[in-house]
């Protein structure tokens, strides 16, 4: 029997992940606080233990935690770091 | 020993491969699997960290390839895995009834279950550990299967096209005759969170699945509409952990053209045009824009208004200008209008003899929604007024305006008595005796009418507060 999908296939395929970095040595971490309470704390000490990894790091923010990052605040990011740690919820 | 079929089946870990060539002068088990079964994913378990064995392990998943990695990824499998999916037909040749079933081949030695102690014997292994025995489980080849093939509504079921309940399978012709001429591939835009693009054929698609009739698509399409507005804020909504529904309300002519109920029992079932039309936007949203529960939708409870809640605004029992009028469209106009939404709070008020006392009562009711110290809300509260409640606030002069001056003054707390658990910076930062409002501002107050002329219940569906949501109102467009 033929059907009408409902979905749109294109967007079903999975993505794959990016390969995992052997370590993170002279890497650049973006850190990117979704604006909840206390996520910039939780950043904090995980900007702390990476710089003990020899990692740099940068710090960005959402404007706000119920909305995606902006494209261009994405492609910011992806320009200039390898990784990325998201503090994502409270 | 038995015919085996010359079919070539999908391997995880390289190009499919014939029956025959798993001969190939080996020693090969065949253990008969499916990721519905408990029992099968213990035995991949134990036999993935089993050592090197006597004979090569082949695991036969009586699945998709999809179906037969994911049970392969869960049991950590790391011999081969094939996928042999419908219509079963290496199961049925080797008659497996049970899952997991090992089959060594070219010889009658089998294991039906998990016997651990069987295992160790046929393939030269130590499986430490308990159980040493567990019932297996019905085979997929099996299960009874009406004939003609699979049933329309479980194929709808097994392709995931569905909400829960059944649904209308969305064939060729039915999509054309929601479509009505409309063009197929004319985009409302992108449903977050997947981004899938809501053609008017998807949308078509999810109204034929929802039961809609044909009359309704031009309010599912506008509701569509309204739900990718950037300020509803559709991503948040759709992600969020929050018990977040979409509550539609229809006003204009529409409602009687569609027979939509605005009158007894509107925000419950019993009405197609009600049921259906909420329950095609949700799944647009879920499908279309992929906000699947468990998946992308991370509600923590969930709501049941994700299966979908419209209803009509009860105009001609209102003494208030219809919502959508107040939201600037003619009287004439047909519209939906969606507000992000938290449960229905019912308010029994029965007593009450003045507006101000009503009032009160309706505000109060709203005081604990969203969380009891968080003071003040920013997002949108929908008051459900019945119409005898509304007709009380008629009787004394009391326009819409007045009644939600009314209720943001009257529920009001000292920041003291709020200074606990989950509360707002703006509490903290009051003092004590300061008078904290439930609102940042009267017009996150908003109000329909609806429901039947007896009884005295009103309700209010508390916010998505947070959110950074606001009502979204959309006209319906007739023509094709």
């Amino acid at each position: 029997m033929e059907y009408v999908t409902p979905f749109d296939e294109r967007v079903r395929e999975p993505v794959a992940h990016a390969p995992r970095p052997e370590d993170l040595c002279g890497r650049t971490v973006a850190l990117l606080d979704i604006n909840k309470a206390r996520g910039a704390e939780f950043l904090d000490r995980v900007e702390e233990l990476l710089r003990e990894h020899g990692a740099d790091t940068v710090r960005a923010a959402k404007p706000s935690f119920s909305r995606p990052a902006t494209g261009e605040q994405i492609a910011e990011i992806a320009r200039g770091v390898g990784l990325v740690v998201e503090a994502l919820a409270d | 020993m038995s015919v085996l079929p010359d079919v070539a089946l999908e391997r995880l870990d390289g190009p499919p491969v014939s029956i025959a060539d798993l001969f190939a002068g080996e020693r090969v088990v065949l253990v008969f699997v499916h990721g519905d079964c408990p029992t099968s994913l213990l035995a991949l378990r134990r036999l993935a960290a089993a050592g090197d064995s006597a004979a090569r392990l082949v695991c036969v998943a009586e699945e998709d390839v999809v179906g037969a990695a994911r049970l392969a990824r869960r049991a950590g499998v790391d011999f081969t895995t094939l996928a042999a999916p419908a219509p079963y037909e290496l199961s049925r040749t080797l008659g497996i009834e049970t899952v997991p079933t090992a089959v060594l081949l070219g010889a009658d030695e089998r294991i039906v279950g998990w016997d651990a102690d069987a295992y160790e014997r046929l393939l030269g292994v130590e499986l430490p550990g308990e159980p040493r025995l567990k019932p297996g489980c019905g085979a997929r080849s099996i299960e009874a299967e009406p004939a003609g093939g699979l049933d329309e509504l479980e194929d709808m079921f097994e392709r995931g096209w569905t909400d829960g309940l059944p649904v209308v399978p969305p064939t060729p012709e039915r999509v054309a005759a929601m479509l009505g001429g409309r063009d197929p591939d004319r985009s409302l835009g992108r449903v977050p969170p997947a981004h899938g693009e809501a053609t008017l054929e998807r949308v078509a698609s999810c109204a034929v699945l929802a039961g809609c009739r044909p009359a309704y698509f031009p309010v599912v399409v506008a509701a569509v509409e309204a739900a990718l507005e950037p300020a509803f804020n559709p991503h948040g909504l759709a992600v969020t952990t929050q018990p977040a529904g979409v509550v539609a309300v229809v006003n204009g002519p529409a409602r009687e053209r569609l027979g939509l109920n605005g009158g007894i029992g509107a925000l419950g079932p019993g009405n197609r045009a009600n049921a259906t039309i909420g329950r095609a936007l949700r799944l647009v949203l879920t499908l279309t824009g992929g906000a699947a529960p468990g998946a992308l939708d991370r509600s923590t409870l969930g709501s049941p208004l994700k299966v979908g809640v419209c209803f009509a605004e009860n105009e001609e029992a209102s003494p208030w200008q219809p919502l959508h009028v107040e939201h600037g469209f003619d009287a004439d106009a047909s519209t939906v209008t969606l507000v992000a939404a938290d449960a229905p709070l019912s308010i029994s008020e029965h007593r009450s003899r003045t507006p101000e006392e009503l009032a009160a009562t309706l505000g109060w009711a709203a005081a604990a929604t969203w969380s009891p110290f968080w003071w003040p809300m920013d997002d949108t509260s929908l008051y459900v007024v019945c119409p005898e409640h509304s007709a009380l606030f008629a009787a004394a002069g009391w326009s819409k305006e007045r009644l939600r001056e009314a209720i943001y003054e009257a529920v009001v707390r000292p920041a003291r008595e709020l200074q606990r658990g989950e509360t707002t910076p703006t509490v903290w930062a009051s003092g004590p005796d300061e008078l904290i409002h439930k609102w940042t501002d009267p017009e996150k107050i908003q109000f329909v009418v609806a429901g039947g002329e007896a009884g005295r219940f009103s309700a209010v569906f508390g916010p998505c507060d947070g959110m950074g949501t606001r009502p979204i109102t959309k006209e319906i467009s007739w023509s094709t």
